[in-house]
C-alpha cells in the first residue's frame, strides 16, 4: 500500500507575537490594491472591489443559496467517503486476504489523478447529484481509507495479548478493545485530510462536471468578466477548506491526549 | 510448605510440555525448538520462579501456562482440570506493563471487570481498593504515559488483582524497572503475596531477585527448555523484616544456581564460537 499516511500535528507552536502578520498582510493586500487601481481591473480589481463584490452577493445575492448547495454535496460525499474508507480500511489493514484482493486496485485508483477520472463518471453516473456525490467521494476517500489502514495494521501485538489473557476472544472485540482505540489518532488525522481533499473535489465536480453550487457563480462570473465578483465566489472555497479542517483538527486532537509526544 | 506437599493436589500441573517455533522467511525454514518436555507441579500457594538461559523458553512457557501460546503436545491442568483458554482464575502481569495508553489508570484497572460485564460502579470501587493495594490512589485519573515505569508496573499489578485470580502469572515484571525502584515493587509483591495467598509463577532472569522471592526455584536448561534442576529456598519468611541478601542460605541458594548457569552460558558461548547455531 501507499506509504504517505499522516500523522498527528499535535505538537502547538508557541503563539508568535501578531506584528509580523500583519505587516505581511498589509504588504500583500496594499500592492494588490494599487495594482487594481494602476493595472487593468479586469485581470485583478482592488481588493476593496472584490470585499465590496462579496457583500453584494452575500446579502440578497446567490451566495447564500449556493454555499448551501455546495456545502449538500461536501456532506454526502465527504460521509459516504467517510464510511466506506474506515470500513475498506479496517478490512485490509486486519486481513492479508483482503489487502492481497483489493490492494492493487486501490493502489492503482490512487495514482490516477481524478481529473483524468471526470469523463468517465460523467459516462457512468451522468450530470446527476451521484456523479458529483462520486467526485466528492473520490477525493476524500484515499486519505481516509489509507490512514486507517495503516493504524490498523500496526495494531500493538502485546496489547492484543493483554486483552486475550483477560478473555477478549472475539474479532469484534479485539477491534472494539484495543484495535480501533489505537489506531484512532491515525485515522482522525485521515478525516482531517480529507476533509479538505473533500472541498477540492466539490468545486472540481461543481465546475467541471455540472454546473451547481459556488461552481455556477465561479463559472458564470467568470464568463462575464466580471472579475470582482469571480474572486469572491471563490474565497469561500479556501475559507471552508481551513475551517473544516481545523474543526477536525480539534476533533483529532482530543484523540490525542494520550499520546507521548 | 512442609515436607508433606506430595499429597496435596497440584495448583497447576504441566504435563509433557513441548514446543518447537517453525517459519520460513526468504524461502529457508527455521526450526528453534523452546520448550522439549517439561513436567512440573506447582503448589498451590507457593512462589515459584523459573529462571534459565536466554532462549530456554521460560517467557513461552509462561505463555502456555497462560493459554496465550498452544504446546505442540502436553496439556496445562489447573486443580486437576486440564485448560485450554485464558480463564479468570489466572491473571498475568506484562513485561512491558501492557497498559492502555488511551485509558486512566482507573479504567486501565476496571478493563478485566468491564469485560464481565460487572456494573460501572462496583467494578470502579474494586478497582480504586487495588490501586489503594499498590499506592496509586490518587493517580486514579492520570494517563499510563504521565507515570514512571514503577508505577506503571503497580497500575499492571492492580489489574491483574482485580479480579481476585488465583494465579498470578509474572512475566519478567521488574526487568524494565530501576534498580531502586525494583527492590521496593519486589517488597511490595512480598507484602501482597502474603496478604492475599497466591499462587505466583514468576520469570526472571535476575538471581538474586529469584532467590529473594521464591519458595522454590525452577531452574530450566538451555533451550529446548526442560526442568534442570528445582531448588528450594528455605530462608525464613517475612524477608522483608530482615536482611535477607546477607542470609547464608541465600549466599548458597545463589552459587548454586550460579554455577548451574554459568555452566549453561559457557556451553552456548562455545557453541556460538563454532558457529553451531
Amino acid at each position: 500500500m501507499a506509504t504517505d499516511v499522516a500523522v498527528g500535528r499535535a505538537r502547538r507552536f508557541k503563539t508568535i507575537p501578531a506584528g509580523p502578520h500583519l505587516l505581511a498582510a498589509s504588504v500583500f493586500f496594499g500592492s494588490w490594491e494599487l495594482y487594481g487601481h494602476l493595472g487593468n481591473p479586469l485581470l485583478l480589481p482592488p481588493v476593496s472591489a472584490v470585499v465590496a463584490g462579496l457583500f453584494e452577493i452575500t446579502f440578497g445575492g446567490p451566495l447564500l443559496p449556493a454555499l448551501f448547495s455546495s456545502l449538500q454535496l461536501l456532506f454526502v460525499g465527504f460521509g459516504t467517503a467517510l464510511l466506506v474508507g474506515t470500513l475498506l480500511g479496517i478490512l485490509i489493514g486486519r486481513y492479508q486476504l483482503a489487502n492481497r484482493v483489493f490492494g492493487p486496485f486501490l493502489n492503482a485508483m490512487y495514482a490516477t489523478p481524478d481529473i483524468a477520472l471526470l469523463p468517465l463518471i460523467l459516462l457512468w453516473f451522468g450530470f446527476g447529484m451521484t456523479g458529483r456525490v462520486v467526485v466528492v467521494f473520490l477525493a476524500a476517500f484515499f486519505p481516509i481509507m489509507i490512514n486507517t489502514y495503516a493504524g490498523v495494521r500496526d495494531a500493538p501485538r502485546e496489547l492484543l495479548e493483554v486483552a486475550s489473557s483477560f478473555g477478549v476472544d472475539t474479532e469484534v472485540g479485539r477491534l472494539r478493545r484495543v484495535i480501533l482505540p489505537a489506531a484512532l489518532p491515525l485515522i482522525m488525522a485521515g478525516y482531517r485530510l480529507g476533509i479538505g481533499r473533500a472541498v477540492v473535489g466539490m468545486a472540481v465536480a461543481e465546475v467541471y462536471l455540472r454546473l451547481g453550487g459556488l461552481g455556477t457563480l465561479i463559472v458564470q462570473y467568470g464568463a462575464a468578466f466580471r472579475t470582482d465578483l469571480l474572486i469572491a465566489s471563490i474565497l469561500p472555497l479556501p475559507l471552508l477548506g481551513v475551517g473544516l479542517t481545523k474543526v477536525f483538527e480539534r476533533i483529532e486532537n482530543r484523540f490525542q491526549y494520550w499520546r507521548k509526544l | 510448605m512442609t515436607g508433606t506437599a506430595a499429597v496435596v493436589q497440584p495448583k497447576i500441573a504441566l504435563r509433557d510440555i513441548r514446543k518447537t517455533f517453525r517459519w520460513t522467511a526468504k524461502g529457508k525454514e527455521h526450526v528453534v525448538p523452546a520448550l522439549g518436555g517439561v513436567d512440573f507441579d506447582i503448589r498451590p500457594n507457593e512462589f515459584l520462579t523459573v529462571i534459565g538461559p536466554s532462549g530456554c523458553g521460560k517467557t513461552t512457557l509462561l505463555r502456555i501456562l497462560a493459554n496465550l501460546a498452544t504446546p505442540d503436545t502436553g496439556s496445562v491442568l489447573i486443580d486437576g482440570q486440564e485448560v485450554t483458554k485464558p480463564g479468570p482464575e489466572r491473571a498475568m502481569v506484562f513485561q512491558a506493563f501492557g497498559l492502555f495508553p488511551w485509558k486512566t489508570v482507573l479504567d486501565n484497572v476496571t478493563f478485566p471487570l468491564t469485560l464481565r460485564k460487572m456494573p460501572e460502579k462496583e467494578a470502579k470501587d474494586r478497582a480504586r481498593e487495588q490501586l489503594k493495594r499498590v499506592g496509586l490512589e490518587h493517580f486514579e485519573s492520570s494517563h499510563p504515559h504521565q507515570l514512571s515505569g514503577g508505577m506503571q508496573q503497580r497500575v499492571g499489578l492492580a489489574r491483574a488483582l482485580v479480579t481476585e485470580p488465583d494465579i498470578l502469572l509474572m512475566d519478567e515484571p521488574f526487568g524494565a524497572i530501576d534498580a531502586q525502584t525494583r527492590e521496593f515493587m519486589q517488597e511490595e509483591l512480598m507484602k501482597i503475596w502474603a496478604d492475599t495467598n497466591k499462587t505466583v509463577v514468576f520469570i526472571t532472569h535476575d538471581l538474586d531477585e529469584a532467590v529473594l522471592l521464591s519458595d522454590r526455584i525452577l531452574v530450566l536448561s538451555r533451550g529446548p527448555g526442560t526442568v534442570r534442576r528445582v531448588v528450594d529456598v528455605d530462608l525464613p519468611r517475612p524477608r522483608w523484616e530482615y536482611d535477607v541478601r546477607s542470609h547464608a542460605t541465600f549466599a548458597t541458594v545463589r552459587h548454586d544456581i550460579w554455577q548451574l548457569l554459568r555452566g549453561d552460558l559457557q556451553a552456548q558461548t562455545e557453541e556460538e564460537a563454532r558457529g553451531g547455531h
